[in-house]
Formats: C-alpha cells, sequence, structure tokens
C-alpha cells in the first residue's frame, strides 16, 4: 500500500494534526530513556496520536490488515527500550489519553486514561484521603499506561508492593482492534484467565492500554523521612535486613554506595558527613506523630547496633523533600558520570541483597570498571551502574563480560534479570537463561495467539 | 572592533551543542516544566526532544532541514528545564549554538533579525526610535501602532493618581542591611526595551537610583542578547566589548532589564579564551547588578507603604539568569499588599521576539499567566523586564482587572 493513502487512511481516523511523519518527528519518537544509542536512530515511519480507544481500535485493524509494525509509547521514560519502535512502522502514542476518569470513593478505585503522570494521579487520589502507592523514580513524568505495560516498580514495593498489586482491571485494544476488557470492581473475581495480569508488565506486545482501573489504600496520616550513613555498604545492608527480620516494615528502604552518593552530591551541591560510603534513606509511615516517633527510635537502635555514622530525621517538609531529591537525582546523576552508563536493573531475594551487592563490587574490580549501586535494599531490587565508553572496544568487551557475570550471579542467587524496568530490547539476550527453553516457549505461543501477524511491538522481550 | 579567536566553525559548533546536552538521560522530567510542550506537546517542542536534536545533528542521525532549524528556533531559552534537571542540563546554551551553526549554515541570518540587530547595534537607530516614538506618546498617537510593535505603557503618574488611596504606614519590609562601599561610582545601563518601549519606569530608576548616590547614566550598546539569542555571534562580541570599555570608569553598573542584567553578568563567559579581553570583561561581568538587587542592597524600602495589592511575575533571565528571587518581593512588600501567584516564575512567552514569531504559543502561555495573575486578585502585576512588561501590559488589556508595570514605578 502507498505511504499517501496509508496516511490518508490514519489521517481520516485521528484527525491529520495527529499524525506526524516529519523527519524531526520520527527522530523524536526513535528514543527513550535506556542506553540504546541515539544514532543510529530507531525511526517510525508515522507517529499517531489518538484520543479515544475507538480510534485506537481502528488504528490497529487498519495496521494488522496491512501488516505494519505498532508500538505503542506512553512518556518515553522507560529504561530498556520498550517504546522504541525498533521494525518502524508506527509509533502509536497515547500522551493524549490524560483523564482521570472517575474516583470511586465507596470502593476505593479510580478509573484512568493511560496518559495521566503518575504523580499527578497520586495526587489527586491523595486530595481525597486515598493512596496510590507505586512510585517509580520516575513518577514525576512517567504516565499510568506504561507504569501498567512495564509492571513498574518504585521505592514504595517494599511495604506496598509495585504496580501488578494495584490492577484491577483494564480495558486493552487487540492487535486486531477488538476491544477486550479485563477484571472489574469485585474484589474476589475468578471467572475466567487472569488477563489483567497477563497484560500487566507485557511490554505493549499483546495489546494496547487504552483503560486502567486501580485499587486504592487509604492514605497514611504521617509519614517521616530519615536519612543514615554508613562507613561500608555491609553495615547499611545489615541494617536493613535487621529492621526487617524485627518486623519494623518502613515504606521505603533505599541504599547508595559511595559513588552513587558523589554523584548526586556534585549535581545537588549537598554535604556529606566525611568517611560515609553508604547512605540508607528510610520512609516510615503511620497513624501520627507518636507512631513515626516509635518506628524511628527502633530504626535507630537497629542502625546504631549495626555502626551507623549518622541518623538524621528529617524535622519539616523541606527538609523531608531534600532527602528525596538526592534519591529522585540519582539515576541521572550517575548516568551523567561517564559517556555510556548501563544501568541494570537485577531483583534477587531479599535476604540475598548483602552478597548480591559484595558480587557486584568483585565484577568491578574483576573487569577494572566503575560499577556503583544504588537501589531498593527493602525489596531485594537492585540496580548497578556500569559506566563504561562503549566507543573503546577494549572497555566494550570488558563491559559485556561484566553484565554476563552479574546477571548470572543475580540468577544463581535465585533473584531474577530486571525487578521493574523490563526486557524490552536491552536484556532481551539473557531471556532464555532467566526463564529456561520451555519458559520461553510459552511466552511466544501466548503472543502469537493474540497476535499472530506479530505487529504489536516487534523486536522485544526475545 | 573585529571578531576575535572566539568564533566558532560550524561542526564545532554542533558538536559544542551536543558536549552540552550529553549527560541528558533523556528521562523527561524537563516535559512537565518547558512552557511550549504545555501548549505544543510533541517531543521536538520539548526540551528533551530539543537536546536530542542536537545531539542528532552533530552525530549525523538528523540532516539540517528546514523543520529541525523551526524545531531549534521554537524555544523560549527560559531556562526552566535547566533548573528541574536532575544534571542541570543547559538546553538553552545548547539552542543558542544549534541556531547559530543554522545561521552560519544560511550565510548569515534572515533578513528581520538582520533588521532588528542592526537597529539595537547601533546607539543612534536605538535613539532615533525611543525619539519617535517618545514624541507618537506625547501626541497620543502610539495606540495606533499595535500593541506587538509599542507596549502601552502606565505610567507611574497613572498609577499615583490611581492608587493615591490612604498610604498605610506599615511594618518596614525585611532589607538586606549589606552595605555598599562608600563612594562607589553607580552608572545605570539603560537597556534597548526600556529606552524604546519604558522610557517612565527608565526614568523612575533614574530616580530611584539618585535618590541613593549620584548616578551616571550613560550612553550605553545593546547588550548583544538578541544577537546571541539569533545566530549574530560576532556582532554581540562587538557589542560587549564596546560596553566593557564604557563602563570602566564605573564600580557599580545597575540595569532595570532582567534579560540586560543575565546577559552581562554572563559576559565573561564569552571571553574566557581570549588573553586580551577576559580579565577586562571578568571585572565587567561582576560589577553588574540588577535594580532590585543593588536596592535591597543599599537597604532602600518604599517610603510609603499603598494598600494596593501587588503580584510579581519573575522574568527568566531574573530568577533563573540570576537567582534573584527574594528581592523584588521584599520591595513589594515594603511598597504594598503582596500576593504570590501560582507559576510565577514561568515564562510569560514574550522571550525577546518568541512573541512576534510564534503568536499563538506565545498567546496560550500569556492567557495562563493571565489567569494566574487573576486569581491573586492583585491590582498590579510588576515585573523587572521590558520583555515581560510587553506581554503583561498584553494580559492587562485583555484581562481588565489589573495593570501591568516595571518594578521602579511602583516602589
Amino acid at each position: 500500500m502507498p505511504v499517501t493513502e496509508i496516511l490518508d487512511e490514519l489521517r481520516q481516523i485521528v484527525g491529520a494534526e495527529h499524525v506526524l511523519d516529519s523527519e524531526v518527528d520520527r527522530f523524536g519518537y526513535s528514543y527513550d530513556s535506556s542506553f540504546l544509542p541515539l544514532v543510529p536512530a530507531h525511526k517510525p515511519d508515522l507517529v499517531v496520536r489518538p484520543r479515544t480507544t475507538e480510534e485506537v481500535s481502528k488504528v490497529m485493524a487498519f495496521a494488522n490488515l496491512h501488516g505494519i509494525p505498532v508500538t505503542p509509547r506512553g512518556a518515553a521514560s522507560g529504561r530498556t527500550g520498550g517504546s522504541v519502535p525498533l521494525n518502524g512502522g508506527i509509533s502509536l502514542s497515547l500522551d493524549r489519553f490524560t483523564e482521570i476518569l472517575e474516583v470511586d470513593e465507596s470502593n476505593m478505585m479510580v478509573t484512568v486514561e493511560p496518559g495521566v503522570r503518575t504523580m499527578d494521579l497520586h495526587d489527586a487520589c491523595a486530595a481525597r484521603g486515598l493512596f496510590y502507592p507505586p512510585d517509580p523514580g520516575s513518577w514525576k513524568y512517567c504516565t499510568i499506561g506504561g507504569n501498567v505495560a512495564e509492571n513498574a516498580g518504585g521505592m514504595r514495593a517494599v511495604k506496598y508492593g509495585v504496580t501488578r498489586d494495584y490492577v484491577m482491571g483494564l480495558k486493552v485494544v487487540l492487535a486486531d482492534g477488538s476491544i477486550l476488557e479485563t477484571g472489574g470492581k469485585a474484589i474476589k473475581n475468578v471467572t475466567g484467565y487472569d488477563l489483567t495480569s497477563l497484560f500487566t508488565g507485557s511490554e505493549g506486545t499483546l495489546g494496547v492500554i487504552t483503560q486502567v482501573l486501580l485499587r486504592l489504600i487509604p492514605l497514611p496520616k504521617a509519614r517521616g523521612v530519615i536519612r543514615i550513613m554508613f562507613a561500608s555498604m555491609e553495615d547499611g545492608c545489615a541494617t536493613v535486613q535487621r529492621m526487617l527480620q524485627e518486623d519494623i516494615v518502613p515504606s521505603v528502604a533505599e541504599i547508595m554506595d559511595e559513588v552513587s552518593l558523589q554523584a548526586v552530591a556534585k549535581q545537588s551541591k549537598m554535604e556529606l558527613p566525611p568517611n560515609a560510603k553508604a547512605c540508607v534513606l528510610i520512609e516510615v509511615d503511620g497513624e501520627d506523630a507518636s507512631s513515626l516517633e516509635s518506628q524511628s527510635r527502633r530504626i535507630e537502635a537497629v542502625a546504631d547496633a549495626c555502626g551507623s555514622l549518622d541518623f538524621r530525621v528529617a524535622q519539616s517538609k523541606a527538609e523531608a523533600d531534600e532527602l528525596w531529591a538526592v534519591r529522585r537525582g540519582m539515576s541521572s546523576a550517575v548516568a551523567s558520570l561517564a559517556p555510556n552508563r548501563l544501568g541494570e536493573d537485577i531483583s534477587v531475594p531479599r535476604g540475598a541483597f548483602p552478597e548480591m551487592v559484595r558480587r557486584v563490587r568483585h565484577i568491578a574490580e574483576k573487569y577494572r570498571l566503575s560499577i556503583p549501586v544504588f537501589g531498593h535494599a527493602g525489596d531485594g531490587n537492585l540496580h548497578p551502574s556500569v559506566l563504561c565508553d562503549m566507543n573503546n572496544p577494549e572497555e566494550a568487551e570488558r563491559v559485556h563480560h561484566a553484565v554476563d557475570e552479574i546477571f548470572a550471579a543475580a540468577l544463581e542467587l535465585g533473584g531474577t534479570l530486571t525487578g521493574e524496568h523490563g526486557i524490552g530490547i536491552t536484556k532481551r539476550p539473557y531471556l532464555a537463561k532467566a526463564l529456561g527453553e520451555s519458559g520461553v516457549r510459552t511466552l511466544k505461543a501466548i503472543k502469537m495467539s493474540l497476535d499472530p501477524k506479530g505487529i504489536l511491538n516487534p523486536g522485544k522481550i526475545w | 572592533m573585529s571578531g576575535n579567536g572566539t568564533t566558532t566553525s560550524n561542526q564545532a559548533l554542533l558538536k559544542e551543542a551536543s558536549n552540552l546536552v550529553a549527560g541528558c538521560d533523556r528521562c523527561g522530567n524537563c516535559l512537565t516544566v518547558c512552557p511550549l510542550f504545555k501548549v505544543h506537546d510533541v517531543e521536538r517542542a520539548g526540551a528533551r526532544g530539543k537536546n536530542a536534536i542536537a545531539r542528532g545533528l552533530a552525530e549525523g542521525g538528523l540532516e539540517p532541514l528546514h523543520d529541525v532549524q523551526a524545531a531549534v528556533d521554537f524555544c523560549l531559552l527560559c531556562r526552566a528545564c535547566v533548573d528541574s534537571c536532575p544534571n542541570h542540563i543547559p538546553t538553552d546554551e545548547a539552542m543558542v549554538r544549534v541556531r547559530q551553526f543554522f545561521t552560519d549554515a544560511a550565510g548569515g541570518p534572515s533578513a528581520k533579525y538582520v533588521l532588528l540587530g542592526g537597529v539595537l547595534k547601533s546607539r543612534i537607530w536605538v535613539g532615533l526610535g525611543a525619539f519617535a516614538l517618545g514624541i507618537m506618546r506625547r501626541l497620543k498617537l502610539a495606540g495606533l501602532l499595535p500593541s506587538t510593535l509599542v507596549a502601552r505603557e502606565f505610567p507611574r503618574n497613572a498609577f499615583l493618581d490611581a492608587f493615591a488611596g490612604p498610604a498605610a504606614l506599615g511594618d518596614a519590609a525585611q532589607a538586606n542591611t549589606t552595605k555598599l562601599k562608600p563612594g562607589a561610582r553607580v552608572a545605570y545601563f539603560q537597556g534597548c526595551g526600556m529606552k524604546l518601549m519604558f522610557p517612565d519606569a527608565s526614568q523612575s530608576t533614574l530616580k530611584l537610583l539618585g535618590n541613593i548616590s549620584p548616578v551616571t547614566a550613560k550612553e550605553n550598546f545593546c547588550c548583544g542578547l538578541p544577537h546571541l539569542a539569533h545566530g549574530m555571534g560576532d556582532t554581540f562580541l562587538q557589542l560587549a566589548k564596546a560596553n566593557v570599555a564604557l563602563f570602566e570608569d564605573a564600580d557599580i553598573v545597575v540595569t532595570d532589564c532582567a534579560s540586560c542584567g543575565g546577559a552581562l553578568k554572563h559576559l565573561a563567559s564569552h571571553f574566557e579564551a581570549d588573553p586580551e579581553w577576559r580579565d577586562r570583561a571578568a571585572a565587567f561581568s561582576s560589577k553588574i547588578m540588577d535594580l532590585t538587587e543593588y536596592l535591597v542592597r543599599a537597604g532602600y524600602r518604599s517610603e510609603v507603604k499603598r494598600d494596593t495589592t501587588f503580584t510579581f511575575h519573575d522574568p527568566c533571565h531574573l530568577v533563573r539568569g540570576q537567582g534573584i528571587r527574594s528581592q523584588p518581593r521584599q520591595l513589594l512588600q515594603s511598597a504594598g499588599i503582596f500576593r504570590e501567584m501560582k507559576e510565577s516564575d514561568t515564562c510569560c512567552g514574550g522571550a525577546g521576539t518568541f512573541h512576534m514569531d510564534h503568536p499563538d504559543a506565545a498567546s496560550q502561555i500569556l492567557d495562563r499567566k493571565r489567569e494566574n495573575i487573576e486569581r491573586t486578585g492583585a491590582q498590579v502585576v510588576v515585573t523587572a523586564c521590558p520583555g515581560c512588561l510587553i506581554q503583561l501590559t498584553r494580559a492587562a488589556e485583555a484581562s481588565g482587572k489589573f495593570k501591568a508595570m516595571h518594578i521602579s514605578q511602583v516602589i
């Protein structure tokens, strides 16, 4: 089919101004926030920006008929290339779906469109005393559709779980354009397969999510932030482990090593105590100030026993925000330390976290690389960042070995390749090792049955 | 005044731009604050898209075609992205270089910028323009010109008439009591915008300065910011040198234009590789003070406190360009009742010639600003930059609920 006819047809469906085909626009929709190189660019042939489920349905039916690849895109803040249109075709941008459709206070659920930013959703719920807990590091700018498609995690997972734990139902447009509704507001629901869970974390390969029903919980009334400094990562890890064993469950327990700390200190002009080699950032929540106070006292006792250097409880909202900014700016600050940063996202059983940190350090030494680590010590999800210059072939070789060994170590400790970023493009080569042959075959069978022509987000996951 | 060694070759400009944004993680944080992305939400309009364009051009992933240039021109240079970026990627600086690249590649800037740049480069033309507009104002003919060309200034006398009311002697505003060196030679830098558009405000500034210590008004040259923004880097350097030389006998140079102030404070950075001018430029940049910065430092406070309600719009070049946020508020608190507006530091859409080049986007941004001003219920929106004042005057006319004035006219 000639390109002009394809253009005409799509313009008919979504309106002429919502189909972009200029070179500069195609380039603009060729990347996400992963470490894939910007050039050569994986440009889509067209960018299509529908506004309704019906429009998405028509676009999909048309694309399916003509075998045109379609890559759904939210805010393009993903870390593994999920929204990168690897095979060209259509970049299906859902950023015009920006309505919060219903906040159902009696059932404590919210119905949203996929283009709503996660923090805006959180704030809208919080204004009514309701809480949407998942808070990926990117929550200020990422959108909920992408969160569901990637089953995003975040810092509060230690206490409140991940995106999947809140998705109650979805509206999904399938590859052939048919519209599917899964789940619903009933809490107990075992009618048929759990399709809601199937599409959650499907990375845009099984369908296009156009509406999301999320469960909410009551908003904790009080919240406090604590920063603890340690002379070693071991001490920091031990503190978090012991806290959890003693049944102190913070809403956040983040750890960061020396290099990560210095990176963010450089960007934010923060002062660090001398000898500080690790930092644990903790958020506690509860009924009232005295509940926070008692949790904080117990945490301080544990940290003391593990040899903490400095224990600081934020005294004001401004101070809490300042402590948070350190963690939220971490990923970007670390990325700016070297020409390339391969940000990994391994996840191990909580008890294996300290051992994983040790192994990453050994791998870094072995391959003479700088691999700062930060991550969610409370839930076992670790982000080692391999800092390197991939234009140096000898170094690139060492980097590949190091990454291979990091993944091998994670699997050996009973963990997995990715905790919250997805497989996308960047982790494809390691999938078979993690899932085994029958695992991969099962994924492919599901894909084949829902998208036999393979038009949805081709080139991802395997 | 010839060009010097800091003029950079064409490909090197792209390389420089690309290096400036190399630390961009493409996370998308900037998209939540970019005023242009709010009114035109496609990737190329936001800061992330512009950083990628700079890198794409340098790395050969993008051809330097017309629509790429249009995307690069569609930037307010307001630095909202830089401020909120975890890595403080200087998108604005990269865009200035990419614009220079396109200008050089085309063999020079487009005719309208050449004309504008030429007029502003010449003290005579700026003077004649100011003279002609002055006559038109006196004959009450200025209203015949569209407000895009000539903002209708609301002068101090009219303000005093309108807001004379009972002058409340309220609490003194907190003032920075740092003493300036006695006997310091103070000079006034009059920006072209103030001279052409807001002569009454300019007179108020001179009067304020004169009340503190003797002040010299010089026939200065344009600060060069319009030239820098539109790919006329050589002219910028020429003007910079002329101004450096002109103000060598002053210890403090005060300006009431945030854009000039920002440009002049950053002027030294353009001469770092020039042994002949480096030190002189650095000395000049360190003398520059914004009017509000100077007044607070000098311990100035308004003689009377009126019961007029003010709100303040932070010019990009003041709040992010010079880190000045509290001073104007202190001064306004001493002069009347101050009410903070939402998004006070979001660009008004003026941005030099942006509002003429992209009237639709600029007016959408301004509508949002007008609503934020109206929500405060303030009688007067105050700012400290003629570029913003043009936009705010337009908003005031559209609204009818408030006036727009320069800070020197109300304190």
